[in-house]
């Protein structure tokens, strides 16, 4: 069991209290999760924690430290709070620091489930077996996991700052894998456990599996492509990591940097970061305690943005968007949802304008090759059909692509009609509908 | 610490686990780092908490709790039981473990001088000099210079009777320059990328790096790439650097020859392997040149311990010998699906995580080459150090991997710079190309701290060592 969002609320204020610094901050996390996994077939892992921890920023004049601890007592509190205090005391100034940053109203939304924190071990068994069921009837093999958190959130300052919120989130991912080289994904991400259709998502994987069984060869090449939601939000999160941070642009390792308000993408392309949204989880506050706004990242193909917190703010004379994340802050600023606007086109309209081109599911480790660019390389896996005379005829292969993502944004050429919810249990996730790219680098294939 | 282990197994047992154990873990860090003359973390932490594991009914439970009186971790383990209970309703065959000792041992990691006992001020002031000493070109726009400290004390304890006291600290430093090209941003690391060098010891090991005194080259070095050539697209050979051939054992030998991914537990996350439980001592994984030897027994390495977080002693164990493939990572619970004993590679993230098979110290046995005599011996190729990217297939055959820095050979001789290399291959294929690594004079062994795995999500700190090697025929300049 989790401390409430009044326990949370309480320990973050007597912490403040105690910590002996011109300006203190404290953040508390609760948090109560578990977690099943399954793989061929069974349950083979299933685990469970709760944790809370205490983080104190400590501020002299401009000097500022950080300590933190998942000890409850007294002197363990006090502890940290002297060890926050003692970073601060050696730390050199920092000139461009503004202080922390003052209390502003934030907007509270539900973000907790009582269906979720019921969510036991016994129904996250029930639902492994539903989705496992679907699988196992056809012959093939599920692997994946049921996933519930439950976390409450509270930041407070000297200068008034009090936060404080609970979240719920229930997440579910299926791979169902054949014996002959086929592999299907599905995934669920959402608040409420009663809005959670387990067979219908082992299904979903599934019948995936079956239409992806004997995959073939691809040359490499450049090629139309869609992507479906989990592929596009993997390009959202570092489209929001490396371009869309205060920092990055400070730094001009963005390609924003220079550009703001010049039409650089496709005009399909409309990109909110919203924590806000009605179908979004996590936060609607920062790890500050100042309220999450709305920022219009990419308006009709124009960049805007960036997102700062207190401190970016400040040294770029821009408002504070409310982006910070927990300190000591070595990212700068970050967007956390993501939401991609949607266009009028369905999937199967896009394939159906595809002469030769390919279908992608989701991708596989996906890393960085040129952050100023945003070139990405990784694999396609679980699911990837070519695309010819505007149907999908036979799956291939897991492909390599090495691309621009910046470059394949200004190659947008339709944006489907209905969004997926995708991202962890815990923190943000992004909104993320199908895209048609009309030139995609493909530049290897896996055996 | 073991009081509370026996609370809890004392509870497990009750609750009608017919296996228990469990582990009281005190991580401490601290982390400092600097940037473009910025202090920007200073910062210290501190995690307790105690994970209790279970078979019940056959089949698994794991709670965990940071809440650590009596009471609470009675009711951790009565949890644990009920999660197993719940994990019966979809298991096959119950749950059978290798067979281990029974150990009552304390095991504690090298460290001269204690860096919780430096103080601030002094590595404040190392930082700060490293972060002056990358800001002396003009074309490098950007600089990072970080320390960071780890100390773990744990207790382990079984039902079966064992109960083992271990404690290392790990220490890292590393430094960067970024130089702002035509249109790029190029980073130059030292001593390695992603945080730097990581090992097991204390403030003597990061003096030994000399930060400050290497962090003029490091940005001569970035600044000269930023008019270097780019890597140009063809099929040729290359020499690898010890630190990106680290990396290289890293993804492609070490995380497919975890016996846990043969098997499929990790399918829907990290991926499953293209090596098959048949494979064992028939594979060809590489040339005679490729021996690969997982070893938790190597002194001062990220990768060591005196047993797994299972109660299983450190182990030496070759996974490729002389190119042929001769065995799997394993724990207790993969092991017998083989009918193996484990070589004792599980080890947790924290209290808050169950073991899964992670690697320990897996490196590349050194060759006879000087470094020297394999550039010379090289007609035409190019050279490459320090990973920037990293990437490979589900199965972990088709990987990508991109370096900071290269230089032509030509002739026997390094050349020009080239900024960005890339290369790509297909894992058997590759190490099959290797025909040449370097002595042990050019071995060493190089920290891991960021290896993800499992779900929730588990980060272990491994180590590889390694020496530069050759490989012929390798595709470089992908997508370039």
């Amino acid at each position: 069991m989790r401390l409430s969002e009044n326990q949370v609320r309480a320990l973050a204020a007597r912490v403040v209290a105690m910590t002996p610094a011109d300006e203190a901050e404290v953040l508390v996390t609760s948090n109560d999760a578990a977690l099943t996994r399954f793989a061929g077939n069974r349950i083979h892992q299933n685990v469970a924690e709760e944790n809370t921890t205490v983080s104190v920023r400590a501020v002299l004049g401009k000097r500022t430290g950080v300590a933190g601890t998942n000890r409850l007592d007294d002197d363990a509190l006090r502890t940290c709070c002297e060890a926050a205090v003692a970073a601060a005391r050696v730390a050199p100034a920092d000139d461009g620091f503004p202080g922390l940053p003052a209390p502003a109203p934030f907007e509270r939304a539900e973000r907790g489930c009582e269906s979720t924190r019921a969510f036991d071990a016994d129904a996250r068994a029930r639902a492994a077996a539903a989705i496992i069921e679907q699988s196992a009837f056809r012959g093939l093999s599920a692997a994946g996991t049921v996933g519930r958190s439950d976390y409450a959130v509270a930041v407070a300052n000297s200068k008034g700052v009090d936060a404080a919120m609970g979240v719920t989130a229930l997440k579910a991912t299926v791979l169902s894998s054949g014996t002959d080289g086929g592999s299907g994904w599905a995934s669920w991400l959402g608040r409420d456990a009663n809005d959670f259709a387990p067979e219908a998502l082992g299904d979903e994987a599934a019948s995936i599996a079956e239409r992806s069984a004997d995959p073939g060869s691809l040359d490499a090449g450049t090629y139309a492509v869609v992507l479906a939601p989990e592929a596009v939000s993997d390009l959202l999160d570092f489209l929001g990591y490396l371009a869309f941070g205060a920092r990055a642009v400070d730094e001009k390792s963005s390609f924003i940097a220079g550009h703001i308000g010049e039409k650089l993408l496709s005009e399909c392309i409309t990109l909110t970061e919203n924590a806000l949204g009605a179908e979004t989880v996590g936060l609607t506050f920062d790890f500050e305690g100042s309220p999450k706004h709305a920022v219009p990242l990419i308006e009709a193909g124009v960049v805007r943005g960036p997102v700062t917190d207190s401190y970016w703010a400040a040294k770029l004379g821009l408002s504070n968007t409310g982006h910070a994340l927990p300190a000591p802050n070595s990212y700068g600023p970050l967007p956390m949802n993501l939401e991609l606007a949607a266009g009028d086109t369905r999937v199967d309209e896009m394939i159906a304008g595809v002469t030769r081109g390919l279908y992608v599911t989701r991708f596989h480790y996906v890393n960085v090759e040129d952050p100023l660019r945003v070139v990405l390389t990784g694999m396609t896996r679980d699911g990837t059909f070519m695309i010819e005379d505007g149907r999908l005829t036979k799956p291939v292969k897991n492909v390599r692509f090495t691309q621009s993502v910046v470059d394949a944004l200004a190659d947008v050429e339709a944006v489907g009609d209905r969004r997926a919810l995708i991202g962890p249990e815990e923190g943000g996730a992004n909104l993320a509908p199908a895209l048609l790219i009309a030139k995609w680098a493909v530049t290897g294939q896996t055996r | 610490m073991k009081h509370l282990v026996s609370v809890a197994l004392d509870a497990a047992a009750l609750a009608g686990a017919s296996y228990a154990d469990a582990r009281v873990v005190l991580t401490t860090e601290e982390r400092i780092s600097v940037r473009t003359g910025r202090v920007e973390a200073v910062e210290r932490s501190e995690s307790l908490g105690i994970g209790v594991r279970v078979i019940a009914d056959g089949a698994w439970g794991f709670a965990s709790t940071s809440s650590l009186t009596d009471d609470t971790i009675a009711a951790c383990a009565r949890q644990a039981v009920a999660i197993a209970r719940a994990s019966s309703l979809t298991a096959a065959a119950p749950i059978r473990l290798a067979p281990v000792g029974v150990f009552d041992d304390v095991w504690r990691g090298p460290c001269e001088i204690d860096p919780f006992s430096v103080p601030l001020e002094d590595k404040l002031a190392l930082l700060v000099a490293a972060d002056e000493g990358l800001r002396t070109q003009d074309v490098v726009t950007v600089t990072s210079a970080s320390l960071s400290f780890v100390k773990v004390e744990k207790v382990f304890g079984s039902s079966e009777g064992s109960i083992i006291e271990q404690s290392y600290v790990e220490s890292s430093a590393g430094i960067v320059a970024y130089a702002l090209g035509d249109g790029e941003m190029l980073p130059r690391s030292y001593p390695n990328s992603h945080g730097g060098q990581a090992v097991q010891g204390g403030w003597e090991a990061i003096l030994a790096l000399d930060i400050v005194g290497n962090a003029p080259r490091v940005a001569a070095e970035a600044a000269a790439l930023a008019s270097a050539l780019p890597c140009p697209a063809t099929t040729t050979t290359v020499i690898i650097d010890g630190s990106q051939i680290a990396l290289q054992v890293h993804e492609s030998v070490g995380h497919p020859t975890e016996l846990d991914r043969v098997l499929g537990d990790e399918a829907a996350f990290a991926g499953t392997s293209f090596v098959r439980l048949e494979d064992l001592d028939t594979l060809r994984y590489g040339s005679e040149h490729v021996s690969v030897v997982s070893d938790a027994t190597v002194q001062g390495s990220l990768g060591s311990f005196g047993y797994d977080d299972e109660g299983v002693p450190a182990q030496r164990d070759y996974i490729v010998r002389d190119g042929l493939f001769t065995g799997f990572q394993s724990s207790r619970e993969s092991a017998p699906r083989i009918g193996r004993a484990s070589n004792g590679c599980a080890r947790a993230d924290g209290w808050n995580r169950i073991p899964l098979v992670r690697m320990a110290t897996l490196s590349l046995e050194p060759g006879a080459w000087s470094f020297e005599d394999l550039i010379a011996d090289t007609d035409d190729g190019i050279y490459l150090e320090t990973n920037s990217s990293w990437s490979i297939d589900d199965r972990r055959l088709n990987f990508q991997f991109a370096c900071e820095i290269g230089w032509e050979i030509k002739d026997g001789k390094l050349g020009r710079m080239i900024k960005n290399p890339n290369y790509t291959g297909i894992t058997p294929k590759f190490w099959g190309a290797c025909d040449a690594v370097c002595s042990q004079d050019h071995w060493r062994v190089w920290g891991i701290p960021n290896c993800g795995k499992g779900e929730p999500m588990q980060v272990a700190h491994v180590a590889h060592g390694a020496a530069p090697a050759r490989f012929r025929d390798v595709q470089v300049g992908v997508g370039r």
